[in-house]
C-alpha cells in the first residue's frame, strides 16, 4: 500500500497552518481559538492553581436531563468558525507565546482539525508538528501522548519551527548548499524572534526577541494616518482594517529614509497612492492619500524610536549581537545565511536593506580591529546574505512540508511501535534530518 | 477503565444517541407531527439539529469546496494534493492553463465500485466534466475536467456545482447503494406474499439480491444485500489499539441499545456483533473472527431511501459510519483525557497541602537555639 501523505500541521500563537505534505501552500489558514461553551473554565491549569477551574462537564447525574448532558465537550468551533461564533460561545487561546498552555482545548483543537478540516483518519498518517525553540521536553512528552494515545497516529516528528524555516530557505535561487546552519528572523504578528540555529540544533542562549512585528506596524501605521488626518474618512470600526491593508499592498522598505521624504516632497503625485475603500455597513465610498507610511511603515524595525519609546535596537543590530554571542566557529555560517520567515518580512526590499546595515556594522567592526592591530593583519572579510523567498509567509510550513515529503522522514520519525515500546520520554531525543552530510 | 465504570459507558451512550438520532434524522418529511408528543420530539430533533453540526462529520471535502470557491472567482495555477477518509487521495491541478482544473481522485475500493456502476453513475452526475478512462489521470482512478471559462452564470448553479463536486467521493461511494435500493425496490415489485406467510413454521424462501462488497480499507468492508422488504448493511471493523477496541465495544454496544427510546424509533435497526460475523454474511470465505473484529449491521427499510434525496442522505451518513465511529471514539478519548488532567490538578492541590513544615531550628538574634525535649 502506498504512504499516505504526512499530515504537517504548524499551531503558531496567532495561527494555525495545516495541509499536506508535498504541497506549496497549506490548505488550511486559520485562527488557532477554540469556541467552548464553557465560560468558567477559562484559566489553564498553571495559571490558576489556586482557584481552580470548573471541571469539565459529568454526564451521570440521575436527571431525566441526563440524556441532554454530556456533549457539551463536543460543542466547540474552531478557528473562523469559532470567531465567527464569538457572541454566544467562549473563546479561548490554546497557545502562548508559541507554547501549547491548555492540552485539554488543544487536544480538541487537533481532533476538530484534523477531522473536520483535514478529513483524514490520523491511523493512516504520519504527522510532522512544530514547536517554539526552547520547548520545554515536557511539552513534547505531553504532545506525543496526545497524538499517539488519542490520535493513534503512525508516527510523529515534532520540528523546531526555525529549522523549518532554513529548510523553506533551500527554494530560494540564492542558495547553493543546503545547509542547516543560519540565523532565522521569524517575525509574525506578535513578536519577532531572531534565532540562530547551526548544524540543526538551536543555540538557545543566543535567541533574542523584539517586540515589534505585524500588529505595531498595522498600528503605526494607523497613527501615521490620524497624523495626517487622514482617517477622518475612514469609519471608525473599519481603521484598523485600513490600516492593516494599508500595510499590506502599499509599503516597501526604503534604503534611505531622508532621500525618499525628499522624493516624496518633490513629487507628491507620483508616490502618493490612493486607497479607496467602501463602508462596510452603508456602502458609501471613501478615498483616502496613502503617503509616507508607505516607507516609513516597516522603518521601525530599523529605527525603533520612531515608534516605541522602550525598545530602542534597531533590527540589524539585534541580528548581529545575535551572531557575535553564538559560539566563535559558526559565526561565519550564520552570517551567510540569514533567513526570512514569516508574513511581516514581506515587505518589498526588506531582505537588501537588513544585508546592507548588518554588512555596515560588521565591516565597521572589521576596519576597527584593522586599525587597532596597527594595519599589520588584513581580514578576509565576511560574507553577509540575506535570503529572501517566494515561500517566506508560511516559510514554516513549507519548510515541515518539504522535509515531510522526503522519504527520510518517515526514518527519523517517532514510529508508533517505539512509542509503545519506549513511551513519551521517546521524543526527548531529537533527531535532525535533512542537512547535507 | 474500571475506574470509569457508570460514567464512562452513559458518556459513549450518549454518542451513541447522538449518531443514531442523526439516522433517525432521516424521516418522511411528507408525515406532519399529528399527537403532541412527535411534535415534541421533532422540535427537540429540530433544536439538536444546529447542536449536532459539530458532532457529525460533513460529507463533503473542506478543501475541494474552498479551493473550487476561490478559483471560481479567480483563476490561478494550481497544484494541490490532499485525502479524505478511507485511502482516498485527491489532485487538484492545472496541467495546461490557469482555466483548466483538473480533479482526480484515487480511492481503494475502485475495483469493488466499478462493478456496481460507479463509472454510469459518476457519469450521470458530472456530465460534461468527467474524463473517459483513456484521459484519467495516471495512479488516479477519476478524473473531473472543469473548464473555468464555461460555468454556469448564476451564482446558485456555480454553488451548486461547487457543492456537487466537493461530494465527489461521496458519490463514487453511492453507487453500491443506489443500485442496491433499485434491486429492493424490483424484488418489493415482484416479491409475491405467499398464501401461508402468517403460519410462523412455513416461513417462505427470501427474495435476496447479490450480496455486494466494498473493501474500503486495507482490511474493513462494507457488505450490502437487498432483500424484498430491507437493505442490509453490514460493516466490518477492527480496532489496531486495544484502549480503541474497548471504547468501540461499550460504545456500539450502546449504540444498539440507544435505538430503544422512543425519539428514535425511526433509525434504521441496528445489531452489532463482536468476534462473530453475522448470519448474511457467515458463507464467505477470508472472514476475520478474533478479538479486535466486529460487525455492525444495519437495516435499512424502504422509507429510509423513499425518495432520492433521502436516499442521498441515508447514503451519506452511512457511509461514513467508520469515520464517525472512530472520530467518535477519539472524542471520548480527548475527553477522558480531559477528566484525567482535571483530577490530577485536583490531587497535586492535595499534595501541596499535604507539605510537612519543615522543622527547622529557630535561632534567637544572639544565635542561641532552642530545643525542645
Amino acid at each position: 500500500m502506498s504512504r499516505q501523505a504526512p499530515l504537517v500541521i504548524d499551531n503558531g500563537t496567532g495561527y494555525t497552518k495545516m495541509g499536506f505534505a508535498g504541497n506549496s501552500e497549506p490548505s488550511f489558514v486559520f485562527p488557532t481559538v477554540i469556541a467552548t461553551h464553557q465560560s468558567n473554565s477559562a484559566g489553564s491549569s498553571n495559571s490558576a492553581p489556586t482557584t481552580g477551574r470548573a471541571p469539565p462537564p459529568i454526564a451521570g447525574k440521575p436527571s431525566h436531563l441526563a440524556s441532554k448532558r454530556g456533549i457539551e465537550d463536543l460543542d466547540f468551533f474552531i478557528g473562523d468558525e469559532a470567531v465567527a461564533n464569538s457572541k454566544t460561545y467562549s473563546l479561548h487561546y490554546p497557545i502562548r507565546h508559541g507554547q501549547i498552555e491548555n492540552w485539554d482545548h488543544m487536544e480538541r483543537f487537533w481532533e476538530q482539525s484534523i477531522f473536520k478540516y483535514l478529513r483524514a483518519e490520523p491511523e493512516d498518517h504520519y504527522v510532522l508538528l512544530t514547536e517554539p525553540p526552547l520547548n520545554p521536553p515536557e511539552n513534547r512528552e505531553n504532545t506525543a501522548e496526545i497524538m499517539f494515545e488519542s490520535f493513534n497516529v503512525q508516527g510523529l516528528y515534532i520540528a523546531v519551527q526555525a529549522v523549518l524555516a532554513l529548510a523553506a530557505s533551500w527554494t530560494s535561487s540564492k542558495v547553493n548548499e543546503r545547509t542547516l546552519t543560519g540565523v532565522v528572523i521569524d517575525s509574525g504578528d506578535g513578536v519577532t524572534h531572531t534565532i540562530p540555529v547551526a548544524e540543526g540544533y538551536v543555540i538557545g542562549s543566543s535567541i533574542k526577541h523584539i517586540p515589534i512585528a505585524g500588529r505595531d506596524i498595522t498600528y503605526f501605521v494607523q497613527q501615521l494616518l490620524r497624523d495626517r488626518g487622514e482617517s477622518q474618512q475612514i469609519p471608525p470600526e473599519d481603521q484598523l482594517r485600513v490600516a492593516e491593508k494599508i500595510k499590506e499592498d502599499y509599503t516597501y522598505v526604503c534604503q534611505d529614509i531622508v532621500k525618499e521624504f525628499k522624493k516624496y516632497d518633490a513629487d507628491p503625485y507620483k508616490y502618493f497612492a490612493r486607497f479607496s475603500g467602501e463602508h462596510s455597513v452603508t456602502g458609501r465610498k471613501y478615498d483616502l492619500d496613502v503617503g509616507y507610511e508607505r516607507f516609513l511603515a516597516p522603518e521601525i524595525f530599523f529605527n525603533p524610536e520612531i515608534y516605541s519609546s522602550d525598545f530602542l535596537t534597531p533590527l540589524p543590530e539585534v541580528v548581529d549581537t545575535v551572531i557575535q554571542t553564538s559560539p566563535i566557529d559558526v559565526r561565519r555560517g550564520l552570517y551567510k545565511n540569514i533567513v526570512l520567515s514569516g508574513g511581516s518580512t514581506m515587505f518589498k526590499d526588506f531582505g537588501k536593506r537588513l544585508q546592507r546595515d548588518v554588512k555596515a556594522i560588521v565591516d565597521g567592526r572589521i576596519a576597527g580591529s584593522e586599525t587597532r592591530s596597527g594595519s599589520h593583519i588584513k581580514s578576509t572579510g565576511v560574507e553577509v546574505n540575506v535570503i529572501s523567498h517566494k515561500r517566506q509567509r508560511y516559510a514554516v510550513w513549507y519548510g515541515g512540508s518539504l522535509m515531510a515529503s522526503t522519504p527520510e522522514f518517515f526514518n527519523v520519525s517517532h514510529s508508533r511501535e517505539n512509542y509503545q515500546e519506549y513511551g513519551p520520554s521517546l521524543v526527548r531525543r531529537f533527531s535532525v534530518f535533512g542537512s547535507a552530510s | 477503565m474500571r475506574l470509569f465504570g457508570q460514567r464512562f459507558r452513559r458518556e459513549l451512550a450518549i454518542f451513541g444517541m447522538s449518531l443514531i438520532r442523526s439516522f433517525a434524522l432521516i424521516q418522511p418529511s411528507g408525515r406532519a407531527a399529528k399527537s403532541p408528543s412527535t411534535r415534541l420530539i421533532q422540535a427537540s430533533d429540530k433544536r439538536e439539529e444546529k447542536g449536532s453540526k459539530m458532532i457529525l462529520l460533513e460529507s463533503h471535502s473542506v478543501i475541494i469546496n474552498d479551493v473550487l470557491t476561490d478559483r471560481f472567482e479567480k483563476p490561478s495555477r494550481a497544484d494541490i494534493q490532499f485525502v479524505d477518509y478511507d485511502n482516498v487521495r485527491f489532485h487538484l491541478s492545472t496541467p495546461s492553463s490557469k482555466t483548466q482544473l483538473l480533479l482526480s481522485m484515487s480511492i481503494q475500493c475502485w475495483p469493488d465500485l466499478v462493478k456496481y456502476g460507479a463509472r454510469d453513475h459518476l457519469q450521470h452526475e458530472y456530465a460534461g466534466y468527467l474524463l473517459d478512462e483513456a484521459n484519467t489521470e495516471p495512479e488516479y482512478n477519476v478524473s473531473l475536467l472543469i473548464d473555468l471559462d464555461k460555468l454556469p452564470e448564476s451564482p446558485e448553479a456555480k454553488l451548486d456545482l461547487i457543492s456537487s463536486l466537493a461530494h465527489l467521493k461521496s458519490t463514487a461511494m453511492s453507487s453500491p447503494f443506489i443500485s442496491a435500493f433499485n434491486e429492493q425496490s424490483s424484488l418489493q415489485a415482484s416479491y409475491k406474499e405467499p398464501a401461508g406467510a402468517q403460519l410462523a413454521d412455513q416461513a417462505p424462501a427470501e427474495a435476496k439480491g447479490d450480496l455486494k462488497i466494498v473493501k474500503y480499507r486495507e482490511e474493513e468492508a462494507i457488505y450490502i444485500q437487498a432483500s424484498h422488504d430491507r437493505v442490509t448493511v453490514i460493516f466490518s471493523t477492527v480496532f489496531k489499539e486495544e484502549t480503541d477496541r474497548v471504547y468501540g465495544r461499550v460504545f456500539l454496544q450502546e449504540f444498539v441499545d440507544a435505538r430503544r427510546l422512543q425519539s428514535l424509533q425511526n433509525a434504521p435497526q441496528v445489531r452489532y456483533s463482536n468476534r462473530e460475523p453475522p448470519l448474511e454474511i457467515r458463507h464467505l470465505p477470508g472472514l476475520k473472527n478474533g478479538e479486535d473484529w466486529g460487525y455492525v449491521t444495519f437495516v435499512l427499510s424502504p422509507r429510509h431511501f423513499a425518495n432520492p434525496a433521502q436516499a442521498l442522505a441515508t447514503i451519506n451518513r452511512i457511509q461514513l459510519f467508520r469515520d464517525y465511529l472512530h472520530y467518535h471514539i477519539k472524542c471520548s478519548k480527548a475527553y477522558m483525557h480531559s477528566r484525567m488532567r482535571y483530577r490530577v490538578a485536583e490531587f497535586l492541590k492535595v499534595l501541596n497541602r499535604a507539605k510537612p513544615e519543615v522543622a527547622s531550628e529557630k535561632k534567637t538574634a544572639s544565635g542561641r537555639t532552642f530545643r525542645t525535649r
